[in-house]
């Protein structure tokens, strides 16, 4: 741990060869898929990168580890109960006002939509998309980017307030 | 079993030396200047209570900084549980809360010696309040500097570190609002005294919400 605190690579691989099998172990027994599980890990490895400094040298890592990956695992518990919410929440809507909107409307409302989307530089309308559409976290658009989580914010809060500034 | 390329690859492409966080006890101790200031900002900016000679020094100065230091320690206790893998057991937060409410009651009954000097009659609400406001208002600053430091660990338990912080910092302000205030009626104790450190707590909590690492 030391040797990553360092700034070592070969530190990290010796981390996760120690504990990405048990780590992988503790998270399907958690979520019961293995996909999923997969996920989690990776995740699991970027929040222990960011959150390196929180390991005090000479306590034991174990804890420290299994803290972080149950703290993964909840938030993304937590960010797939708000996403089926809001996928139902968007069925029971669509539902109700299918019978009364106007079909040349919807199509209308659609292409503005596209356009004002177009105007939107890719990388914003990438973390828009992944976040509003896609409903990923910031966390899992950060990692799956390469990007800061701040970072991923303020993409696609940039991109949302261009986007309603073209549909205005 | 070895790390996948893209996951190794944005590892490496961040990784620089990081100097690992000192621990709770000293990071806490940070505050410590903040705190003395907040103690006699309080009565120093308004004015003493009118019985200081009369309780003493110990029960004045002594107690009011016994109790900022429990304060300190429990922010200790909340940047110790913004560690992962280090957060508290079920019993110890009990005991931590407990310990915390506990020791403005306690500083009271021991300085006090009767519990009947309230505020004049029709004044009561007022007096509450600005006892309330007064003591939230001095927490803040404190309030606001654990919250970076809690913030700058991984606080797993975001809300319950808010609130250990938040209640603190509630005492370190209480600390000096003791030194300000004279009055031992429960009802003004109750409201403008431990209200102000329970919303402490509860401001500590939501801040902690909005300022966790994500």
């Amino acid at each position: 741990m030391q040797g990553y605190l360092d700034g070592r690579i070969e530190a990290f691989d010796a981390l996760y060869a120690a504990f990405a099998g048990r780590l992988r172990g503790y998270l399907l027994s958690q979520c019961r898929d293995a996909t999923l599980a997969d996920d989690l890990l990776q995740e699991t490895f970027m929040q222990i990168h960011r959150s390196r400094r929180t390991y005090q040298p000479g306590r034991p890592v174990t804890p420290w580890v299994y803290a972080i990956a149950r703290n993964v695992y909840l938030m993304k518990r937590r960010s797939a109960g708000r996403r089926m919410r809001f996928e139902e929440a968007l069925a029971a809507d669509s539902r109700t006002s299918d019978g009364s909107r106007d079909a040349l409307g919807t199509i209308a409302e659609g292409d503005a939509v596209r356009r004002a989307l177009r105007e939107v530089p890719p990388d914003q309308r990438q973390a828009l998309l992944m976040h509003h559409v896609e409903g990923w976290s910031f966390v899992e658009i950060a990692t799956r980017l390469g990007i800061r989580v701040n970072a991923a914010k303020t993409r696609a809060f940039r991109g949302m307030k261009k986007m309603r500034e073209h549909l205005k | 079993m070895s790390a996948p390329k893209d996951l190794r690859d944005a590892i490496e492409r961040d990784l620089r030396p990081t100097r690992p966080l000192r621990s709770p006890w000293v990071r806490a101790l940070v505050l410590t200047p903040l705190a003395v200031a907040i103690v006699l900002s309080v009565p120093g900016l308004r004015f003493f209570r009118s019985d200081m000679s009369a309780i003493g020094f110990v029960k004045a100065w002594g107690f009011s900084f016994g109790q900022a230091f429990a304060g300190l320690v429990i922010v200790a206790v909340a940047l110790r549980e913004s560690i992962p893998g280090r957060g508290l057991s079920r019993g110890a937060i009990v005991a931590t809360v407990a310990i915390g409410l506990a020791i403005p009651v306690a500083l009271l009954a021991v300085t006090a010696s009767a519990f009947d000097v309230g505020p004049a009659p029709g004044q009561a609400l007022e007096e509450g309040i600005g006892c309330f406001r007064v003591s939230a208002i001095s927490a803040i600053p404190a309030l606001v500097a654990a919250a970076f430091l809690a913030a700058r660990a991984f606080p797993t338990r975001p809300a319950l570190a808010g609130a250990l912080y938040g209640l603190g910092c509630g005492l370190i302000a209480d600390a000096g609002l003791r030194l300000f205030c004279e009055y031992t009626v429960p009802s003004h104790v109750l409201f403008g005294h431990a209200g102000a450190i329970v919303a402490a707590m509860a401001f500590g909590a939501i801040v902690a919400k909005i300022t966790r690492p994500r």
